[in-house]
């Protein structure tokens, strides 16, 4: 098991956070529709087939912006709105921790094609 | 023996070394396998990593030229879609995946078992075919939405370009984490095949070291129980190069005191006895011959005898040596030596024994045919020397033989055979020599034995009787040189003994009828041809018979009756006296208690028997007189021994203590008579030391006391000597009436002659007896026949 901070993730997994469990396959995400807020821990349960990303994005009620590509969220565009991700990772078991403020967050694989094709989920922390 | 047995390297070591080459193999084969089989997979993984790798290209492709195709350019996207479909098959289920023309060749790919590249497979050819789907969709300007989509895929864009751009990317991005699965699987593989081939190479290098110790170890072991074999064997083992000695074993060592070392190069050659030298440095050198006995010295100067045999291993590049195993034969050698020497040697006096000089005279005999050189041969009997060993016993026999065999070596010349034939006979052969030469030796040889022989605490008179022959060169024989030279002895002893005699042809004839006089005694005694004839002994003055002398008389069926003095010498020399004396008694004393049992003799008659000096120079003559006395029952006061002067005096002279048993006799009442009286020593001291009775005045004065006035004074004094003593005096040998008158007047007691009577037999002696208890006078001899 793997623990990746993202950014304003939690270096620490520690016994604090608070566990919230995603399950993601092609092409879908299922999360809670709320999650805790504060330090939360993700733990990814890829089933795949394919590789997958968590990107736990703040949503400002604002469409994520696309790359030029028109297939991929511009990450880099968001800035600090993203609350934390998990690298693409093979199926399995994953784990990321960040601290989620209150509010409504977005949860895509950013993988080419993934987020057009349905891998998008939007929770509420808090 | 007890605890570990040696095993040699042929089995136990084998083993070990077996199981660990199998090891080995095993290890290798399996390495092998290993590599192979990873080699083989890990290409079948680099046609499917090229398989998924190209599915991201050719989606890529295929909506680029769907798109070309849409905005009214040329572009093939149904061949590029075929080619991503039949490619997905193949990555599923394995099979031919098509070539793509300008790029790749077709590739031929196993069934994968790995299940998440299976299921990414699966996944790419939905994605495929929902991209060829909406490809075609759009091509043909149907509404895209409502191609149905089956990779699960909720696509809401409803702009067919862009649903086929985001189709293209879930296709690309699949195929490229399917291609980096196979990848990562096939890095995986190579990884374990690395650690297997570490763990295969290490259990190798682990099998070659162990292997590499069970060779060394076997080897030294076998190396070390060759080594002990070689040590501590008896046998020695010695290589040789071209330097010399190279190797000798430890019991080398041992058996030459010396160390190993001493002997490398020329050191064990100088040990070898100079005579062998030449024939060990042949050997050494080149391997011949090939079975060797030679002589070493030790280094306590002891010469040892080796018997070796000898292998030429010069071509051998394991030895490039000579090999002598040799063994210390010395005891065998020494025996052998000693057993030779028995052989050939006699035992108590070191000189040649009658086999070696039967030997030496065939050699003299070649040697003389072929040079025509003389040759002569000496055969010394010793006189008396039975009497010695009968009387003195065998130590002190052998003792004399040996001082007489040194004397007869200080007499021979150098290159004559001297040689001791059996109990008292010695040979001498003289090769080249004539007549003179060889009698001028016998006589030396006699005058050897002049001085007694001394052995502890007496002097031993010892005489010898020589035969001389002589071979004038040219052909001859032995056993005729032999049997020559002992008829030429047996005629020295003949002659009288203390002589030497050269053979001549006649005495073979004379000599012949003596051995053949022995033959017929000998037959004579078995068949009981001996009688006994008996002569009285008168008184002159009563005209009594006071007693009979028992004769011995053969009845020869072939010569008739024989009288004593043919045969008698024959049974002194030959021993037969002995036999004849015991018979003679036996018989006399029988006779007399049959006299006694009629009562025809008086009690003081006596019966007298002749002892010779053989008979009376053997031990425990008296227990045999008192033995055949009492078988025969007969009181010894009725017996008489007769013994002579000569013989009394030399048996006591050789120490026996004839006297003892004579006064052993006589005290029992045995009468003693000294016989042939003043032939002698005619000693009064012989006369009062022994107890003697009676003694008879020879006949050589009695005959001729007629006529002879010394004869008379001789008797007269003897008869005197005898009154003197105590003893009466006997004339024997009166025939006529005058030397009966004159020897009565002389002093003798007793007459013994032809005048009263011959030797007859019993019968008539008891009728002469019965006659005479009526008649005491005398008669005329050839009254009575």
């Amino acid at each position: 098991m793997l623990a990746i901070s993202g950014c304003g993730s939690s270096a620490d997994s520690g016994h604090s956070n608070k566990e919230v469990e995603v399950w993601v396959k092609d092409f879908h995400i299922k999360a809670p529709k709320h999650v805790p807020a504060g330090d939360v821990t993700f733990e990814m349960y890829n089933r795949g087939p394919d590789h997958h990303e968590l990107i736990v994005i703040r949503d400002d009620g604002r469409r994520l912006p696309l790359r030029g590509d028109d297939l991929t969220v511009d990450e880099d565009g968001l800035g600090p709105a993203v609350a934390g991700a998990l690298e693409p990772e093979p199926p399995g078991e994953h784990l990321v921790s960040m601290r989620l403020k209150r509010g409504d967050y977005w949860l895509i694989c950013n993988m080419a094609g993934h987020y057009m094709g349905g891998m998008r989920t939007r929770v509420v922390a808090g | 023996m007890p605890g570990r047995s040696f095993e040699p390297f042929a089995t136990r070591g084998r083993r070990v070394v077996v199981a660990i080459l199998i090891t080995f193999a095993a290890v290798s084969v399996l390495s092998v396998v290993l590599s192979t089989s990873t080699t083989s997979r890990s290409k079948h993984r680099a046609a499917v990593i090229q398989v998924a790798a190209r599915q991201r290209t050719l989606a890529e492709r295929y909506v680029k030229e769907t798109l070309l195709v849409h905005a009214g350019g040329r572009a093939d996207p149904r061949t590029t879609g075929d080619t991503m479909l039949k490619s997905a098959d193949a990555l599923i289920d394995g099979g031919v995946a098509p070539s793509v023309e300008g790029d790749d060749d077709e590739m031929k790919i196993a069934r994968t078992t790995d299940p998440d590249f299976h299921a990414q497979a699966v996944q790419g050819r939905r994605l495929v075919h929902d991209l060829t789907g909406t490809g075609s969709a759009l091509l043909a300007d149907r509404d895209v939405t409502e191609v149905p989509l089956t990779a699960r895929e909720r696509i809401s864009a409803k702009d067919p370009v862009k649903r086929l751009q985001i189709l293209g990317a879930l296709t690309s991005n699949v195929s490229l984490n399917a291609a980096a699965n196979a990848a990562g699987t096939t890095d995986r593989n190579v990884n374990d095949l690395i650690r297997k081939q570490v763990i295969l190479g290490g259990a190798g290098l682990v099998a070659s070291l162990l292997l590499a110790w069970a060779l060394i170890a076997a080897t030294r072991r076998q190396t070390a129980h060759f080594r002990s074999l070689v040590s501590s064997s008896t046998d020695l083992v010695l290589v040789f190069g071209e330097e010399g000695c190279r190797y000798a074993s430890d019991s080398v060592a041992r058996t030459l005191g010396r160390e190993s070392a001493e002997l490398h190069g020329r050191g064990f050659e100088e040990c070898v006895h100079p005579d062998d030298r030449e024939a060990v440095r042949m050997a050494t050198g080149r391997g011949v011959p090939h079975r060797l006995p030679f002589r070493v010295q030790n280094r306590f100067d002891e010469w040892r005898h080796l018997e070796a045999h000898v292998t030429d291993l010069r071509d051998d590049r394991h030895v490039s040596g000579v090999v002598l195993n040799a063994r210390d034969v010395t005891e065998r050698v020494e025996l052998e030596e000693q057993l030779t020497k028995q052989a050939f040697e006699d035992s108590l006096t070191g000189l040649a024994n009658r086999a070696l000089f039967r030997d030496r005279v065939d050699q003299a005999l070649v040697r003389s045919e072929r040079s025509r050189a003389p040759l002569a041969m000496l055969l010394l009997d010793l006189d008396g020397f039975k009497q010695v060993n009968d009387t003195l016993g065998h130590d002190a026999g052998d003792r004399m033989l040996e001082e007489l065999a040194r004397r007869f070596e200080g007499v021979k010349r150098a290159g004559d055979t001297l040689a001791r034939l059996g109990g008292d006979e010695f040979a001498m052969l003289l090769e080249g020599t004539g007549e003179s030469q060889a009698i001028a030796l016998a006589e030396r040889l006699l005058e050897s034995l002049v001085e007694p022989v001394t052995i502890p605490g007496r002097e031993l008179p010892i005489g010898a009787s020589i035969g001389v022959v002589l071979h004038h060169g040219g052909p001859g024989v032995s056993e005729e040189l032999i049997r020559h030279a002992d008829l030429a002895m047996y005629a020295a002893k003949e002659g009288g003994r203390g002589r030497y005699m050269v053979f001549h042809p006649d005495m073979a004839r004379e000599l012949g009828e003596a051995v053949g006089l022995e033959r017929e005694l000998r037959e004579a005694l078995k068949e009981g041809e001996f009688g006994v004839h008996y002569q009285p002994e008168i008184n002159p003055a009563s005209g009594q018979i006071v007693g009979v002398e028992a004769l011995a008389r053969w009845h020869s069926p072939s010569r008739g009756l024989v009288m004593p003095d043919d045969f008698i010498p024959i049974a002194e020399s030959s021993g037969l006296i002995h036999e004849i004396g015991s018979e003679v008694l036996r018989r006399a004393c029988e006779q007399t208690v049959l006299w006694i049992r009629d009562g025809v003799v008086e009690p003081d008659f006596v019966t007298w028997v002749n002892l010779s000096g053989r008979q009376l120079s053997t031990h425990g003559i008296a227990k045999r007189v008192q033995k055949v006395l009492a078988e025969a029952g007969l009181d010894p006061h009725f017996l008489g021994l007769e013994v002579t002067e000569t013989s009394m005096v030399g048996a006591d002279m050789l120490g026996h203590n004839v006297r003892a048993e004579l006064e052993e006799l006589h005290d029992q009442g045995v009468r003693i008579a000294v016989d042939d009286f003043g032939t002698g020593f005619s000693s009064m001291e012989h006369l009062r030391r022994f107890p003697v009775d009676l003694i008879k005045v020879d006949r050589s004065f009695t005959q001729t006391v007629e006529h002879d006035t010394r004869d008379a004074a001789i008797t007269a004094h003897l008869a005197s000597l005898a009154h003197a003593l105590g003893l009466q005096a006997v004339a024997e040998g009166i025939e006529t009436h005058g030397q009966l008158e004159l020897v009565q007047e002389l002093g003798c007691d007793l007459v013994q002659g032809y005048l009263y009577a011959r030797p007859m037999a019993a019968g008539d002696i008891t009728r002469m007896l019965l006659e005479r208890e009526h008649e005491h006078q005398p008669q005329s001899s050839e009254l009575i026949g």
